[in-house]
């Protein structure tokens, strides 16, 4: 009787192709808010992962990057002076950290920032990545100078010898990095410390002081240590980075599976509608089907093939979109397991939205066959 | 010889609220196999009742009916309608075809909810198309065919089980005289042919072919 199915969706077709237009947006939703979660948590894990066994010595604001932290600059170097904590001085650095641009929603990262960082110790932060254009280090002068992350001088439009305003003041570009794998690094503007103090009004002031540990299976040591003598600090490791990560995630996470909860809400109303709507307007022909000898299971199956084809139609195409938003996104493109997901998504709502039609429809009588009207 | 139906002292009340209606009041029927009998009676008289439970698509509220022998009462809704897809078949006064199939596919309905092959189903589709005078038109759709045809296609649906009891509800109301004629005479072939049949209808002509004529007046037989 599956012709009979699609013969039937295909003489109601705007109603069928509306319907499979929603579902499709439906099922896109859901996918995509798959692929929001994945890309955030696989933006935040691999941006964590390059602090493997580094540690953040700061004061107030989030963990990571700690934007809103500010601490002496004396502290720090307090900190750096201490040979009997373990620490690699060469490979640690005060830095500053100021968001100038903020992400697009509440819970996203900064979009642009300004990382002061002392002359000399640049390596702490760009590690080896080179620049496409101009230098990746300063060159040992103390003015109003800048190196630009790939997006950073995207942002600004600027090319290296050119000046870009920062807080309202000029600086001059002397480079322009290439992509690097820390996104940090590609949304800042990387300025020596103290023009970035100066430029921000916050001399003697630093958001964070990045540790290396000599050793890097004594992290923890170090940052117990650590706790000890400076109480009033935040010692952050990578596992407390990433602790925080998960808990400042769980909410945006938690509204994106509302929205794709949602997606299978709005999917299910639609096709339920529309089979029930079919269901009206064919009780003679299911009556005619019940009084020629059609089984109540046959009816049942008609209407359920009807919301599963109406599903599957809409999200299955909805799986490239998704894949290529996750394209876009720059993640990781979905396994065979999520995009069973989704499929799985489309399947559930045809099934949620096919009961109570199917079951009306399995309540015609065949006498409905016989009535005039 | 075994009688195809037989009513026994036969009721069908419905509650309509809290007014119950007395749609039939102790009709006992029979019909013989090959038998072409038509009830007629005024608006109201429970004609389509009684079809409907000859035709084991509902039954009685006391008394029973019985379809070559077995009672339909003891049946559940499964077996009945089981029994209406081998051994009964219909013909509406609106045709009731499926708008979206050709009449060929139409025809093919009743079988394949039997179970037929396709191949089977699609030669005596044709063969069953052919006796109603509509081989030509196998193809058409619903629309493209007229009232008479679109009856003739019921009909083929109908005998395409080859069913002991052929049930029809004014078969004739929905068509002018001149496709009510011809309908009339399709029936009436068929009955000379061995086919039961049982048919309410208005249409004195047609029920003058009849070879029995049964007279329903609020819910009982007055004449027979």
């Amino acid at each position: 009787m599956l012709d009979l199915v699609f013969k039937n969706l295909w003489a109601r077709k705007t109603r069928s192709i509306l319907c499979i237009l929603a579902v499709m947006v439906s099922v896109f939703l859901n996918g995509t808010t798959l692929t929001m979660n994945r890309w955030m948590y696989e933006t935040l894990t691999s941006e964590l992962a390059k602090y493997m066994g580094k540690i953040f010595v700061q004061q107030g604001g989030s963990s990571y990057p700690p934007i809103d932290s500010s601490i002496k600059q004396e502290t720090a170097e307090a900190i750096l002076a201490r040979s009997d904590l373990g620490v690699n001085v060469a490979e640690s650095a005060p830095l500053l950290f100021i968001r100038i641009e903020r992400g697009m929603m509440p819970f996203m990262p900064a979009k642009l920032m300004v990382i002061g960082v002392p002359v000399g110790k640049e390596n702490v932060l760009i590690g080896s990545v080179e620049a496409t254009e101009g230098v990746n280090r300063f060159p040992g002068e103390q003015g109003d100078v800048v190196i630009l992350g790939v997006n950073a001088a995207e942002s600004f439009g600027a090319s290296v010898g050119q000046n870009v305003t920062i807080n309202g003041q000029p600086v001059r570009v002397i480079g322009i990095l290439k992509r690097s794998s820390m996104d940090s690094v590609n949304i800042s503007a990387i300025i020596p410390l103290e023009a970035a103090q100066r430029l921000f009004a916050q001399e003697g002031i630093i958001s964070a002081l990045l540790l290396t540990p000599n050793d890097v299976n004594k992290t923890i040591e170090i940052g117990a240590a650590l706790r000890e003598n400076f109480p009033t600090l935040e010692v952050v490791t990578q596992d407390d980075m990433l602790a925080e990560a998960a808990t400042v995630m769980r909410m945006p996470m938690e509204y994106m599976s509302l929205m794709s909860v949602t997606g299978l809400v709005v999917a299910v109303a639609v096709i339920m509608s529309t089979m029930v709507m079919a269901v009206m307007e064919r009780t003679r022909e299911f009556g005619t089907l019940r009084a020629l000898g059609g089984q109540r299971r046959l009816i049942v199956g008609m209407v359920f093939a009807e919301a599963l084809f109406l599903a599957l139609i809409g999200g299955l195409p909805s799986i490239g979109f998704v894949l290529l938003v996750s394209r876009w996104m720059n993640t990781s493109p979905p396994n065979v397991v999520q995009l069973l997901q989704v499929v799985g998504f489309a399947v559930v709502a045809a099934v949620v939205a096919g009961l109570y039609p199917a079951w009306r429809a399995a309540q015609v009588a065949p006498m409905e066959a016989l009535s005039y009207e | 010889m075994s009688k195809i139906v037989e009513t026994q002292d036969m009721w069908k009340i419905y509650s309509l609220g809290e007014k119950r209606v007395e749609a039939l009041r102790g009709v006992s029927l029979s019909v013989e196999p090959g038998e072409f009998v038509v009830i007629v009676g005024p608006s109201g008289s429970g004609k389509s009742t009684l079809l409907h439970l000859i035709g084991a698509m509902d039954i009685p509220t006391r008394g029973d009916v019985y379809l070559n022998g077995m009672s339909l009462s003891q049946m559940d809704d499964g077996d009945r309608t089981e029994l209406r897809c081998h051994q009964i078949g219909f013909v509406f006064q609106m045709f009731n075809l499926m708008p979206t199939l050709t009449a060929l596919e139409n025809v093919e309905i009743a079988l394949r909810l039997a179970g037929v092959g396709r191949s089977v189903r699609q030669a005596r589709a044709t063969e069953v198309l052919a006796r109603v005078g509509l081989a030509d038109q196998a193809r058409h759709r619903p629309a493209q065919l007229s009232g008479g045809e679109r009856q003739r296609v019921a009909i083929a649906r109908a005998l395409a089980n080859r069913p002991r009891l052929l049930l029809a509800d004014e078969p004739t109301g929905n068509l002018d005289s001149a496709n009510g004629l011809a309908i009339a005479n399709l029936f009436r072939q068929f009955n000379a042919e061995g086919q039961t049949i049982v048919m309410v209808t208005h249409n004195e002509e047609l029920a003058r072919y009849a070879g029995r004529r049964v007279m329903l007046r609020d819910g009982q037989v007055v004449a027979q």
